[in-house]
């Protein structure tokens, strides 16, 4: 036992010992959760634990290589399986030329579709054989890239040897090239069935503008231009090792981790490229309702948010709590309200992302076509009140224990574990950043809470976005300025 | 082709290796029990993590329902959430959440499902929650109404407001002659709204008694402690005369089916295929489980090679063989190129099938199936609510909580010539059912991205 130190709260559930043992203590049964509405009614009499759940969180060995490599491996020997990730920051599609966004992602899933050695197929039938995987991929707007893959332990040496070769030696056959853009085309066009979709595009383009945070999709003129050689020169010049971190959790040891990376990935040399950087988005313009007409709707898909913040902020931990109280699932005031209590929605909810450029908020929820207005008033309504109320004592502990407690069911899963180290090692956070997670959520206060909501859901930066029957278009005007557009993304009218 | 060569004596061995490695980490222990109350307790211990899972899996799903009530077991599992007598409308959710828990409730023809997966020492939560349900559910009209709103809107969401959402019930009511399985889980609208406070009461009563019902627990628990708990929250709770069986029974299909549907919120059409085959883990499922891996599973699949990447038909072609306990139906999807022809994807699906009848199937193909139930049960149990779902499914369907370890090695059993054999046998014009769904020109300017 290291320095034994008193939590500021009742309400923790859980404490993690490992590199730097806390100590815990809690007074009294976990408070019933408040009741926030009629739907949902405490009865309290479930036996509910308060012994506190010692946990010990596995640390991952960490080594940096040579040519620039991070190296982490958290060991797990329960089942004979290993998964691992080849991460590459600065070839993701933030770095897409400016006439070519898309180019990082196509590169990368192109990436697979041949080697100097073995063709699409012959890929495909070595992994399925093995039950193995190897995938590469590039978000549209994101930092990094990435080749990952799976393998039963038995299959791992030729796995990783494979992905290391798609890695090095990928040679974007123009042929499969060909095939890939007609699959996509085709995506392109399914996809506008869809009135997620069609919501998430909308809500994208209204808070980024033409920052790359603003994609969601390839496009078609894109397909149209990109050539072999694009993808030959994207792939050489952003494909490098100089910041890349290789994690593998699973049935393997650091030193047989190391074997494989030094003896597959040999001739990934070290360039002379300087840490990626990236610049924030604008701030969008005024709030405005968006109102994408979808005819033969049966219900309004909502979408309402603004920007976010970096994932480094200081604010991070807050905004998860408020997004917790608000809608982080089915105790979330959202769906307590408009599901259980209304019964306008299968599910209502809100969350967040966060990146080293800001990420968004958003709130969602589907309803059917006669509840759209009153639906969209509660919806409202439980945004402003998180705002201009603090959050009731026994309701945010409950949230904040949950949200502790549920630490202890990553404890399952060595993949989730080592993402959480990735973050930490990414963002450059503290060392004792997953150590300390159970103290700091402790710590927020009602305060802070209601702070994070006037500053991330201020009304002026909520952008509203709707997808529904043409018909109900006209009902939003009484809310704000409406802009109509059609499923295209055309402005029918309005701006 | 040096795919297909190898050494027999250099690969034998390495299969056997393969095979000691695997069971020695992956041999699932259990205890099996049956209360008096004819509660059916299975217990896996593994203390790897400190988490638990609760699996409740009671016997009964949508092909219990009777004409007039689709979608009602499903509509009954939401109301299992909506209060008991100690337990509050809500609270079941809330107290799991708040204690850094996830749960959730699930419905298929077959069987309604709750879990929860809690920090370990919280078992009894979860032992408590599911017996207070199970001995007495609060059963109000006002609950009844706001979760059939909640319903409907589910079904809002996956069906009536998504292209093609219609298109899976099409396939199972054309396929389909006896009422068991013909319907969706989902059940219509008109059914929704006709179920009533009765109907509920009497759908608890028949089927959400403690010997319709497998309980299954795996994680960080000791066996007997565990059972002691079991015991005590659940075997108080009184035994029900059993449900009369349904009749799943299916006439045999002696012409080819058709129909087109024309879908106003699709834009490229689509073609589904399905055969009726016999139930899983009967016989022939194992060979049909490899056919539907040798045809559709994956990239190296005959119907991505062929029809997507060769011909570039299709954007994706999948096959997939039964889970039911009864009558079964082996389907095939395939999603269309823009401008392609619907009759040529038809035709070069037939094609394939042909081939599989008639030609080799290669090594590859069969190692590929055989390592993917492999790989399945390796990853099947590295979670205690997979392991627990896992055990809690085979005993109810089968009466055998040991396939968990040895069900991988029915699908490793079978040879090239059974998967001929049921393909030959099973994918046959006069068995299938072809559904071809089409976009319907919606009028106005969304057709610009065609």
């Amino acid at each position: 036992m290291v320095a034994k130190r008193v939590i500021p709260t009742a309400a923790v559930a859980i404490v993690v010992a490992g590199g730097a043992i806390v100590s815990a203590s809690r007074q009294g049964p976990p408070p019933p959760s408040p009741q926030a509405s009629k739907a949902v009614v405490m009865k309290g009499k479930a036996p509910v634990s308060t012994e506190l759940l010692k946990i010990t969180l596995p640390r991952p060995a960490e080594v940096d290589l040579p040519n620039g490599v991070h190296l982490m491996v958290l060991e797990d020997h329960r089942t004979p399986q290993i998964v691992f990730q080849i991460e590459v920051p600065g070839a993701g599609g933030y770095f897409d030329p400016a006439d070519m966004p898309g180019l990082a992602s196509i590169t990368a899933t192109m990436m697979r579709e041949g080697t100097t050695t073995k063709s699409t197929t012959q890929i495909a039938e070595q992994l399925e054989r093995n039950a193995a995987s190897v995938g590469a991929g590039a978000g549209l707007s994101s930092i990094d890239a990435s080749v990952s893959g799976s393998s039963l332990t038995d299959n791992f040496d030729d796995t990783f040897a494979l992905a290391a070769d798609v890695l090095l030696n990928p040679t974007f056959p123009d042929e499969e090239l060909q095939r890939y853009k007609q699959r996509i085309r085709t995506q392109l066009i399914a996809q506008r069935t869809q009135a997620g979709f069609l919501a998430s595009e909308m809500f994208n383009r209204v808070l980024f503008g033409t920052h790359p945070a603003s994609r969601v999709s390839l496009t078609a003129p894109v397909l149209d231009k990109v050539t072999r050689d694009m993808l030959v020169d994207f792939h050489k010049a952003h494909w490098v090792p100089d910041h890349a971190v290789i994690a593998m959790s699973g049935d393997i040891t650091m030193a047989a981790a190391r074997k494989a990376v030094e003896a597959k990935l040999a001739g990934w040399k070290k360039g002379t490229s300087a840490a990626p950087s990236a610049d924030q988005p604008p701030q969008p313009g005024e709030a405005r309702i968006h109102f994408v007409a979808r005819p033969n709707s049966v219900q309004t898909n909502f979408l309402v948010g603004a920007q976010s913040l970096v994932r480094t902020s200081p604010d991070y931990d807050v905004l998860s709590v408020m997004n917790e109280v608000l809608g982080g699932g089915p105790t979330g005031r959202l769906f307590t309200i408009l599901r259980e209590e209304k019964g306008y929605t299968y599910g209502a909810y809100s969350g967040f992302s966060a990146f080293k450029v800001r990420g968004n908020w958003s709130a969602n929820t589907q309803v059917r076509n006669d509840v759209t207005e009153a639906a969209f008033k509660d919806l409202m309504a439980q945004i402003a009140r998180m705002r201009d109320e603090p959050v009731p004592d026994k309701e945010l502990e409950a949230k904040k224990r949950g949200m502790i407690a549920s630490f202890a069911l990553s404890l399952e899963s060595p993949q989730a574990m080592l993402n959480n180290y990735m973050i930490r090692h990414l963002y450059g956070l503290p060392a004792d950043y997953w150590d300390k997670y159970p103290q700091r959520i402790s710590a927020i206060t009602q305060a802070q809470v209601q702070e994070a909501a006037k500053k991330y859901l201020d009304p002026p930066r909520l952008q509203i976005i709707a997808v529904g029957d043409p018909k109900l278009g006209e009902m939003f005007k009484k809310y704000g300025t409406v802009v109509t557009y059609d499923t295209e993304g055309k402005i029918v009218s309005g701006s | 082709m040096t795919r297909f060569l190898r050494w027999p004596t250099a690969a034998a061995v390495a299969a056997l290796t393969l095979i000691a490695s695997l069971s020695a980490a992956t041999r699932v222990t259990f205890t099996d029990t049956k209360l008096k109350n004819g509660l059916r307790v299975i217990i896996s211990e593994d203390h790897t993590a400190p988490v638990i899972s609760v699996v409740v899996t009671y016997n009964t799903g949508s092909r219990d329902e009777r004409k007039g009530r689709t979608g009602f077991a499903h509509l009954f599992e939401h109301m299992m959430f909506k209060g008991s007598e100690n337990v509050g409308p809500g609270e079941h959710f809330t107290q799991i959440f708040n204690n850094g828990g996830s749960m959730n409730g699930t419905t298929n023809q077959e069987r309604t499902l709750y879990y929860e997966t809690l920090p370990s020492n919280q078992l009894d939560l979860a032992l408590f929650l599911e017996a207070d349900r199970m001995a007495s559910l609060d059963i109000t009209t006002e609950n009844l109404d706001n979760q059939r709103n909640a319903v409907q809107e589910e079904r809002r969401l996956g069906v009536d407001n998504q292209p093609y959402g219609k298109t899976f019930e099409a396939i199972d009511e054309l396929a389909y002659e006896n009422p068991a399985y013909e319907h969706s889980v989902i059940g219509s609208m008109a059914d929704l709204n006709a179920a009533s406070v009765d109907d509920v009461k009497a759908f608890f009563k028949t089927y959400y008694a403690p010997n319709n019902a497998v309980l299954s627990i795996a994680g960080d628990v000791k066996s007997a402690e565990c059972l002691a708990k079991v015991r005590k929250y659940f075997e108080k709770i009184p035994a029900q005369p059993a449900p009369a069986p349904v009749d799943v029974t299916e006439p045999v299909q002696t012409a080819e089916r058709r129909k087109t549907l024309e879908d106003p919120l699709a834009r490229l059409p689509r073609i589904d295929i399905a055969y009726h085959v016999p139930p899983a883990l009967s016989p022939d499922d194992d060979g049909l489980t490899v056919l539907a891996s040798v045809l559709g599973s994956g990239r190296s699949s005959r119907f991505y090679e062929s029809i997507v990447r060769q011909q570039q038909l299709a954007s994706s072609v999948g096959a997939s063989s039964t889970s039911n306990r009864g009558p079964g139906l082996f389907r095939i999807s395939g999603m269309l190129l823009a401008g392609k022809s619907v009759d040529d994807v038809e035709k070069a699906i037939y094609a394939e099938i042909e081939k599989v009848k008639a030609g080799p199937i290669a090594d590859f193909e069969m190692d590929k199936a055989r390592n993917n139930w492999k790989r399945s049960q390796v990853s099947s149990i590295a979670s205690s609510l997979s392991r627990a779902i896992a055990l809690g499914r085979y005993a109810l369907f089968w009466n055998d909580p040991n396939l968990i370890n040895t069900y991988a090695d029915r699908i490793a059993a079978v040879k090239p010539a059974d998967v001929r054999r049921v393909a030959s046998r099973y994918l046959v014009p006069a068995n299938r059912t072809v559904v071809i769904t089409m976009p319907k020109a919606a009028g106005s300017g969304s057709e610009g991205g065609r």
